[in-house]
């Protein structure tokens, strides 16, 4: 007997359904990219201890990545205890100190941390009331009677205290929701402290690199050292199991054995070139219905449709200033202690034990301030080639990689096509609604998933794919599908994940059906918009009147475009973009945002994270794009990929909208809104919606 | 073989004469500031000042700078109010940096054209810090940082 797709989903209780909001049981089948629950107060119960000094360290479940949540805990914990903010201090997640956690992706730290973490701060305040402290005091005997306890509370004292914290309440606050300067600021602009995992040094260490094969598909199939063997500081080649790695004790020495070493290599790169016309979502629909989504979701031939639009984005880097980087050392235990950029530091510990063949408890990864992640240090790479090739060479080792591996080596945003068919009633309300799509995977990655759990996986739709699919806008009748297609070239999460293609590619279309009716852009939304999101319109609203949009007037050399989103049904942007044409392209000059992600803890860094979004807005639409040649990413070096810079970036005016919700996150919100709202912008101009990412002149639309 | 480095003298292993500047600024000498980000001198991450002009010094050697005057972000605020340079005054109070790996390029860079050209308009500005990436996207508060940099070293004047 065969057994169909869907008794197989039925058996592991997943379902399909796009529209259905995947709930804990989505992860039952533990993709290599773990799952991990919200945090329980037992594990917040880890997060405070108090140091000999009097200072509260806050033992960071999420790390520092630029978003700002150090500084952002910093003020709760400072908010419940009465401490001065300078006497809270944060440090980086590490292995050895805090319960594991779910990695610091999803722009959620604040909606599933931060109220717990508040609850565990205001129940330490009530035990150090007991202890004679108050509002930071130090208490009778002095703190080192407190100093380095990790049992100051437990998950009861919360469960009694917590819920006198203020922080997330209505009513006066003292620190949460004011500006204060991030973490690590002097650090960063003086270098006086390290800070990165290039900046850990320890005595013998020596440096490393993998060799490897340049093309997808091949492997190497032999090495010729001779020509570095006389290389002073060279420390030799070292093999474990399939890797192969260098090692030299200077970074010098390492260049040079690098260049110095002939590798020969064997194999068949992919015959496939074109990453984008492998998703091709017309090629999928001829063969039938998307494979997830709506049970209806093939598009229906031969009906009338007021658009049908066709809609193409490319893959693109993340292009992080600072490349992987970890530095191992092994104990003469064996115990191994790693440092490293990453997003998740459990990850990586259970990653290094299983290849390590150690138990997690003989390794310590230590997590250092990230210099940019984006999605792209989610899975551990460099972490296990530091980890192997110092145990191989009996002495740490820093490996760093190279900007190139960088662009060829790493998992980057998928490659996603669209069609959107749509037909509007005669009340103006949408009668039709079709979006179908295909892209590359994200949370299936195949850079962390091997071919088996890949062929497992095959069932079910990837839900990093489907984020942010979901139209806002109602439609008597509406089918959204989509389908995954494995790639040559790994693919995975990046800012906003399938959020920002697909609200793209909503508030292309939407832009669009409203042009073709000579329709008011912003009206049509606002009749469109299903009720369910009150919070969507509030923010369309608050941007027209921030932008002024019933004003602004689009002609051939200027254009304003609107858009708007939501991030994950917990937060909201919209955007106006001012374009103007210029003889070298269109040039961005002014972008106005509202943006709602709840009750705010730090204005300033929310705006840092919409000016952010904003500027990957601008790369997004104008920029960038990451193609596929000679078996390898083309892509090498900043020379050949495109990103925003200084002057790309206009004036931003910003407006935080907050109505008492709940946190939510605003690291992946605007980007959602932004592209959308640049490219139609573009439109507005040249009368043709912006079909493909990113807009080029010749581009056909 | 010697050279200057943040107001010192120093000397570099023969050894390393061939190495690139900020392997050995950062290995040998252990600074912070200098960062890796390309090693092809595209994005500007490893800026450091040599004879008062901005360098890259992934695509200097050490032997480039024999005899040289080098100043790196560690060495930028030596003489300054607190150890801070008034562009680093003003990058504190435009609160520029989040993820903070590219600043030293963008502080280095804005310093040396301050000094070499402390009127220089807009359109200067933007010549040469479009040179510098920024991942994160903190474009705009780079731009309000230069701008009040320049305010505070002409009052300074």
């Amino acid at each position: 007997m065969t057994l169909s797709r869907r008794t197989f989903l039925q058996a592991l209780g997943w379902t399909t359904g796009l529209l259905v909001v995947a709930g804990a049981g989505a992860y039952a089948f533990r993709p290599v990219l773990p799952y991990r629950g919200a945090p329980s107060r037992h594990d917040a119960a880890a997060w405070l201890r108090l140091s000999g000094e009097g200072l509260i360290e806050v033992l960071m479940p999420r790390a520092e990545l630029g978003q700002g949540i150090a500084i952002s805990f910093r003020q709760i914990v400072a908010e419940e205890t009465g401490f001065a903010l300078e006497r809270v201090v944060a440090v980086q997640p590490r292995t050895d100190l805090v319960p594991p956690a779910r990695a610091t992706v999803g722009s959620d730290s604040l909606k599933d941390f931060g109220p717990l973490l508040a609850e565990a701060a205001v129940a330490l305040a009530i035990v150090l009331q007991r202890r004679g402290s108050t509002g930071g005091a130090e208490p009778p005997g002095g703190w080192a009677t407190l100093a380095g306890s990790s049992t100051l509370i437990d998950a009861d004292d919360i469960a009694r205290d917590g819920s006198n914290a203020r922080s997330f309440a209505r009513g006066e606050k003292r620190i949460v929701g004011t500006v204060q300067p991030v973490d690590a600021v002097r650090a960063m602009i003086t270098g006086e402290s390290p800070l990165y995992a290039d900046d850990v040094r320890l005595p013998d260490m020596a440096f490393g690199a993998a060799l490897r094969a340049p093309r997808l598909g091949e492997v190497i199939a032999g090495v010729d050292e001779s020509a570095a063997r006389g290389l002073r500081h060279y420390l030799g080649l070292f093999r474990v199991g399939e890797r192969l790695f260098v090692a030299a004790e200077t970074r010098g020495a390492l260049e040079r054995a690098l260049a110095a070493i002939k590798v020969s290599f064997t194999g068949a790169p992919p015959v496939e070139t074109d990453m984008l016309a492998m998703v091709d979502i017309d090629r999928g629909l001829a063969d039938g219905a998307p494979e997830h989504g709506d049970s209806d979701a093939r598009l229906a031939a031969g009906a009338s449709f007021d658009l049908d639009l066709r809609l193409d984005v490319p893959m693109a880097a993340h292009a992080c200033m600072e490349p992987r980087t970890a530095v191992a050392q092994f104990s003469e235990r064996g115990d191994l202690t790693l440092w490293t950029g990453t997003q998740d530091v459990s990850f990586v510990r259970a990653t290094l034990a299983r290849e390590l063949g150690l138990g997690e408890g003989a390794i310590t990864v230590i997590g250092c301030r990230v210099g940019g992640a984006f999605g792209g240090k989610t899975i551990p790479t460099v972490e296990i080639e530091a980890a192997l090739l110092a145990r191989a060479l009996k002495r740490p080792v820093k490996v760093q990689w190279s900007r190139g591996d960088e662009f060829r080596e790493t998992f980057h945003r998928p490659p996603s096509s669209h069609r959107i068919r749509a037909r509007v009633g005669p009340d103006g309300t949408l009668d039709v609604w079709h979006h179908a799509f295909r892209s590359g995977h994200v949370i299936f990655t195949s850079a962390a998933m091997g071919p088996a759990l890949q062929a497992a996986t095959s069932f079910i739709g990837d839900p990093g794919v489907r984020r942010g699919a979901a139209s806002p806008y109602r439609a008597r009748q509406a089918r959204v599908g989509f389908e995954d297609v494995r790639l040559p070239v790994a693919t995975g999460p990046w800012r906003g994940l399938g959020a920002a293609p697909n609200v793209w590619a909503i508030e292309t279309a939407i832009d669009e059906l409203a042009r073709r009716r000579g329709e008011d852009p912003l009206a049509f939304r606002r009749r469109l918009i299903d009720p369910r999101w009150p919070r969507l319109a509030r923010v369309l609203d608050r941007v027209a009147s921030l932008a002024d949009w019933p004003n602004r007037r689009s002609h051939a050399g200027r254009g304003y475009g609107i858009a708007c989103g939501i991030y994950k049904e917990m937060s909201y942007a919209a955007v106006v973009a001012e374009v103007s044409r210029e003889d070298a392209g269109m040039r961005i000059t002014r972008l106005w945002c509202a943006h709602d992600c709840g009750l705010i803890v730090n204005p300033d860094q929310v705006r840092a994270q919409i000016e952010g979004n904003l500027v990957w807005s601008i790369g997004m639409a104008l920029f960038e794009e990451l193609t596929f040649a000679d078996g390898h990413v083309a892509q090498a070096n900043f020379g050949d990929y495109a990103l925003p810079r200084f002057s790309d970036a206009p004036d931003m005016v910003i407006d935080l909208v907050e109505e008492g919700e709940m946190p939510s996150g605003a690291g992946e919100t605007a980007i959602v809104a932004g592209t959308p709202a640049i490219t139609n912008a573009i439109a507005a101009m040249t009368g043709k919606p912006v079909t493909r990412l990113p807009w080029r002149a010749g581009h056909a639309g | 073989m010697r050279f200057h480095l943040n107001g010192h003298d120093a000397a570099i292993p023969e050894t390393m004469g061939d190495d690139r500047l900020l392997w050995v600024l950062r290995d040998h000498f252990g600074l912070n500031g200098p960062k890796y980000g390309c090693g092809a001198g595209h994005c500007g991450a490893c800026t450091v000042h040599v004879d008062g002009v901005a360098e890259r010094a992934c695509s200097l050697t050490a032997r480039d700078i024999s005899g040289r005057r080098v100043t790196t972000l560690e060495g930028l605020g030596a003489s300054a109010p607190e150890g801070l340079h008034p562009v680093q005054q003003a990058w504190i109070a435009a609160r520029v940096p989040q993820c903070g790996y590219c600043q030293n390029g963008q502080v280095m860079t804005a310093a040396a054209l301050l000094a070499a050209d402390p009127t220089a308009g807009p359109e200067d500005i933007a010549a040469v810090m479009n040179e510098v990436l920024c991942r994160c996207g903190t474009q705009v508060r780079i731009r309000q940082a230069v701008l009040e940099a320049q305010r505070r070293l002409q009052e300074g004047a």
